[in-house]
């Protein structure tokens, strides 16, 4: 189950394949989003307030902020049209129609913020792109190309994927696909991952077998996924 | 010629400008200059290079700074403004020459930045 955050843009929601209750984004299940954008209109009813959100790649998404009735006075205070906003929200899709429901609608204090999310989101896409092709049947020689450990990303509101870092999902990818029954080794990690130090690769999986996601085999030096493929 | 808020609208710089003639687009640049009557701008974008902003209606307040325009870009590559709107800095200056790197990387990786 997808717990991420991604941040995408509008083109990429539209674009997103809905199979009954979850969206996919190349092949990646998506559910939590984040946009930016301008706010072209507004329109404030009893239980929400509607905002069309413009990002410049297709036309202005619907998005749907619930108020809460019990508020006097409410806290959801309308964020006028012109203002440029960050939203993060669940994508939903009603008679074909996409849409985004709210839980944060934050203006943008500085614009430099715009920036980055634009960065943030063609790192995201490619990320979760590689993920999916490394998690192949044929186990990738996979090198760091320069994206970064995404571990250390401080607004909480963007990847990594399943919670891991670059250098933890690659690690785990390469165990989940490895065939043999003893499950896959440091050694053979590390001829896997030549750029990745020994200390990195033994970081990453004392992290994995702490969550859960693999375990010990034959010896500390062999681990299998705990996921069933 | 329809309401050019409701399509996709590529984030140029003025390198782009030839590309797109005809096309709607999203420019954002700093004020260099306004004209007299009010009907056409010049904004530079983060590489420092010229883009004249023509309007329907002359200007009816004074803008500076950063400013993102939508509009289409005419057969003299200037863009035809439909809207504009100026980039807050009030709390901190927005980097263009930042923001025309993040361009560079929109254009060259469009596959994850799709425009439409």
């Amino acid at each position: 189950r997808s717990q991420n955050i991604v941040p995408c843009t509008v083109s990429q929601l539209l674009a997103a394949e809905q199979v009954d209750e979850t969206f996919r984004i190349h092949d990646v299940e998506i559910s939590q989003v984040t946009i930016m954008g301008i706010i072209r209109h507004a329109e404030k009813a009893p239980t929400n307030i509607l905002y069309k959100v413009d990002d410049m790649t297709a036309a202005p998404m619907d998005v749907r902020q619930w108020v809460d009735t019990d508020e006097a006075g409410g806290e959801n205070v309308v964020v006028p049209p012109g203002t440029y906003v960050e939203v993060a929200g669940h994508l939903r899709s009603f008679q074909n129609k996409k849409s985004l429901v709210a839980f944060k609608i934050m203006p943008l204090e500085n614009m430099n913020e715009f920036t980055t999310h634009i960065l943030e989101i063609v790192n995201a896409h490619m990320i979760l792109r590689k993920n999916l092709m490394s998690a192949s049947r044929v186990p990738q020689s996979f090198s760091s190309t320069g994206i970064g450990d995404m571990g250390d990303y401080g607004r909480g509101s963007s990847l990594p994927v399943n919670g891991l870092s670059v250098h933890q999902s690659q690690v785990l990818n390469l165990i989940k696909n490895c065939p043999v029954p003893e499950g896959m080794s440091l050694q053979e990690l590390k001829l896997q991952l030549h750029n990745m130090s020994m200390s990195t690769i033994k970081q990453a999986v004392e992290f994995l077998s702490s969550e859960g996601h693999i375990y010990s085999t034959v010896d500390d030096d062999h681990y299998k996924s705990t996921d069933a493929e | 010629m329809g309401d050019v808020h409701e399509v996709p609208r590529p984030r140029i710089a003025t390198a782009h400008l030839a590309q797109n003639i005809g096309k709607p687009v999203c420019f954002v640049g700093r004020v260099e200059k306004i004209h007299p009557t009010g009907k056409f701008f010049v904004l530079s974008d983060g590489e420092g290079k010229h883009t004249t902003v023509e309007l329907s209606e002359p200007l009816d307040e004074e803008i500076s700074g950063v400013i993102e325009v939508v509009g289409r870009v005419t057969h003299q590559a200037t863009i035809m403004c439909m809207s504009y709107v100026q980039f807050r800095e009030d709390k901190s200056p927005f980097d263009l020459e930042l923001y025309n790197e993040a361009l560079k990387i929109i254009h060259e990786f469009r596959d994850y930045f799709p425009f439409g």
